[in-house]
């Protein structure tokens, strides 16, 4: 299954943002759910491999997006071939975007990826969190691959790839978590380099990105917020 | 042109790479590698992860213009967010270009920025030195568990016959990485952790 | 050789025998020896004549370094510490890169400096320091270790531009020969000047430091056309 969603904020009178674009279809449906936030929620069960999501977000300056969804995605393995489910997010971001889906589940036997890529403008501040937990309660783990790339100005800010699950080289033992948490913000919060147990946090111009892991997914985004507090500004 | 090659992917090379564990010493401490079967598996996901990088960065660094060297170097960074690792990566380049300099003249040297990532050190070399593109991913590929290799060796006194039988194992490996198109992103969260507390430790032998 | 080869194609430069900007003296020697005491000395005798920093090679902690900091006078941003990777023989000899990147640290960090000392690792009685790192080197020895130890050589002991036998006062404790010290260093050292010293009964290390005041007399001024001993 294909699906598209796409979101266009736009800075409205009284200096509220308005959304002048607001379509999805396929897998999700999109319910706008305060001033400028919005939710995708699933119309089907999956992802299942060899389905393709691509969420397209503008948001213009001067305007906010909140994206949530209202349930963790559970990614399937597809009926026949093993292709992988895709989720490609492309945000072009001039004004505040804040990105904080529901974790996502990878079945066993599942190959899920996540990208998003993001094109920031000169005050464009982006938030964007994953959360992520290797197979369901008792089933092995499935396999789950998320690219992130942070452009501002034409200059690449961050790109990495997290190769999770079996087969993944870099998911061996003894350092092989089933749970993975990761928030990136680019604006202008500043932070040093912090370490935990198994969580580290690292500067980005005018950000930083961290990150966490380990065996249950509640103890990972404990770990996470305590580099990431003060809590995420919420648009 | 293999002797170039060979000459450049040497540990003797007198680069400054002694100095650096890759991770290991850290990993050691943090009980992650302690015998031959866990330093196997940590030079495999350091072989695809930051070698991966490495050697993407090394290929299109060699022969590459000083505009494209400057974005380069920018992808070098946004695939290195640790402060530490850049750090280490960075004086590794400067180490490399101090010898590259002598041992293979070139006006390329003067093309790369101001204490280079080492991967685009080595695509200089290798271009510097006759050597193609793939030659410089291959040096880039070995490095990356070559380094970190010794440093386990030295540190847990292993045994220096299984921790070579265990690099060349890894050989086929190795020729993969450095054969993979464009620049990977691959990352290791854990590399990065264990490169911090390393770096904020003062009883270390490593540098990195 | 090929019958066409010429010597310029394959070297580069002629060996430097004289690095420019500050004088670089290594101090090398046994652990225990007293080099790091000794680099305190000297400090302290020729931190008020000559802008002077100094480079350490602890093979683990920055003991050395914290030490210098209490004993030296020294401010911090004059004293590098370098990681050797395990390895303070290679650091000094083979791949001298991290000594270098921490000399020209300091050159940059102070670009009227005169003296830099290179402190080694300690090591054992085979270590020496490259040509490429250092413009002189000291070697340090001490009494404690036996009055054998001139006589087993090694390159520290023989080819050293400077041999120091430190703790010349433990001399009648251990049952040391000074004599023989110094008559088996003379056999062995072609010419080269051996000191025996004291640190403890004289801290200021008077004779090293004289000694050290006539290497940047002679090499320091003359600059790069001066060649080595």
């Amino acid at each position: 299954m294909r699906t598209l969603v796409e979101v266009v904020a736009r800075r409205g009178p009284g200096g509220h943002t308005v959304l002048p674009v607001v379509r999805a279809g396929g897998q999700y449906a999109v319910r706008r759910t305060g001033p400028a936030t919005l939710h995708l929620v699933a119309t089907a069960f999956g992802p299942l491999g060899g389905d393709e999501v691509a969420v397209r977000l503008v948001v213009e300056e001067g305007a906010r997006l909140c994206v949530r969804s209202v349930a963790a995605a559970v990614a399937l393995p597809s009926r026949g071939a093993a292709r992988p489910s895709v989720q490609r997010i492309e945000a072009t971001v001039a004004g505040v975007l804040d990105l904080a889906p529901e974790p996502t589940v990878v079945a066993a036997r599942t190959r899920h990826v996540a990208e998003l890529e993001a094109e920031l403008g000169p005050d464009g501040v982006l938030t964007a969190a994953d959360q992520v937990l290797l197979g369901r309660r008792g089933e092995e783990p499935g396999r789950w691959t998320g690219t992130t790339r942070v452009v501002r100005g034409g200059r690449p800010l961050l790109h990495t790839t997290v190769d999770l699950g079996p087969g993944a080289p870099a998911w061996l033992p003894p350092v092989g978590p089933r749970a993975y948490a990761s928030t990136v913000h680019v604006g202008s919060d500043d932070r040093p380099v912090a370490t935990g147990a198994d969580a580290v946090r690292l500067p980005l111009p005018g950000g930083w990105t961290a990150t966490a892991w380990g065996a249950e997914l509640h103890r990972v985004t404990g770990a996470l917020a305590t580099l990431t507090a003060p809590e995420r500004e919420t648009a | 042109m293999t002797a170039a090659l060979l000459t450049l992917a040497d540990s003797r090379l007198p680069a400054g790479g002694h100095t650096h564990s890759g991770g290991v010493e850290q990993a050691i401490a943090a009980g992650v590698v302690h015998d031959p079967a866990t330093l196997s598996a940590f030079l495999r996901r350091r072989l695809h992860t930051s070698g991966a990088v490495a050697a993407g960065l090394a290929a299109a660094a060699c022969g590459a213009d000083p505009t494209t060297l400057v974005r380069l170097d920018q992808e070098a960074d946004a695939r290195t967010p640790s402060p530490a690792l850049r750090a280490a990566s960075r004086q590794q380049g400067r180490g490399l270009v101090r010898v590259g300099r002598r041992a293979w003249p070139s006006p390329a040297w003067d093309d790369l920025p101001e204490r280079p990532h080492h991967a685009l050190a080595l695509g200089v070399a290798a271009h510097a030195g006759g050597l193609l593109p793939r030659d410089a991913a291959a040096a880039a590929a070995y490095l990356s568990v070559s380094g970190p290799a010794t440093a386990a060796q030295r540190l847990l006194a292993m045994d220096p016959l299984a921790v070579a039988a265990l690099t060349a194992r890894l050989a086929a490996e190795i020729d993969a990485v450095a054969a993979v198109d464009g620049v990977p992103a691959a990352a290791d969260p854990l590399l990065d952790l264990l490169a911090e507390v390393h770096a904020a430790r003062k009883d270390r032998f490593f540098a990195s | 050789m090929p019958p066409d080869h010429n010597v310029d194609d394959y070297v580069d430069a002629p060996a430097p025998h004289r690095h420019g900007g500050p004088l670089r003296v290594g101090l090398g020697g046994p652990v225990g020896s007293g080099k790091t005491a000794l680099a305190a000395a000297l400090c302290r005798t020729l931190g008020a004549e000559y802008d002077l920093a100094v480079v350490t090679n602890d093979i683990y902690t920055t003991e050395d370094a914290d030490f210098l900091r209490r004993n030296a006078v020294l401010p911090d941003d004059r004293i590098e510490a370098v990681q050797t990777g395990c390895c303070p023989h290679t650091a000094i000899r083979d791949d001298i890169t991290a000594n270098l990147d921490a000399v020209e640290l300091l050159e940059s960090r102070h670009p009227g400096l005169e003296l830099v000392l290179v402190e080694s690792g300690g090591d054992n009685l085979t270590a020496s320091f490259s040509y490429g790192l250092v413009d002189v080197q000291v070697f340090v020895v001490d009494v404690a270790g036996g009055d054998k130890v001139p006589r087993k050589g090694g390159p520290g002991v023989t080819a050293a531009d400077l041999l120091v036998v430190n703790k010349t006062d433990l001399a009648p404790l251990v049952g040391a020969d000074l004599g023989v010290m110094r008559r088996d260093a003379d056999a062995v050292r072609g010419g080269r000047p051996t000191l025996l010293v004291s640190l403890r009964e004289d801290p200021t290390a008077a004779a090293v430091a004289d000694w050290v005041r006539e290497q940047v007399r002679v090499r320091g001024a003359a600059g790069a056309d001066t060649t080595r001993a």
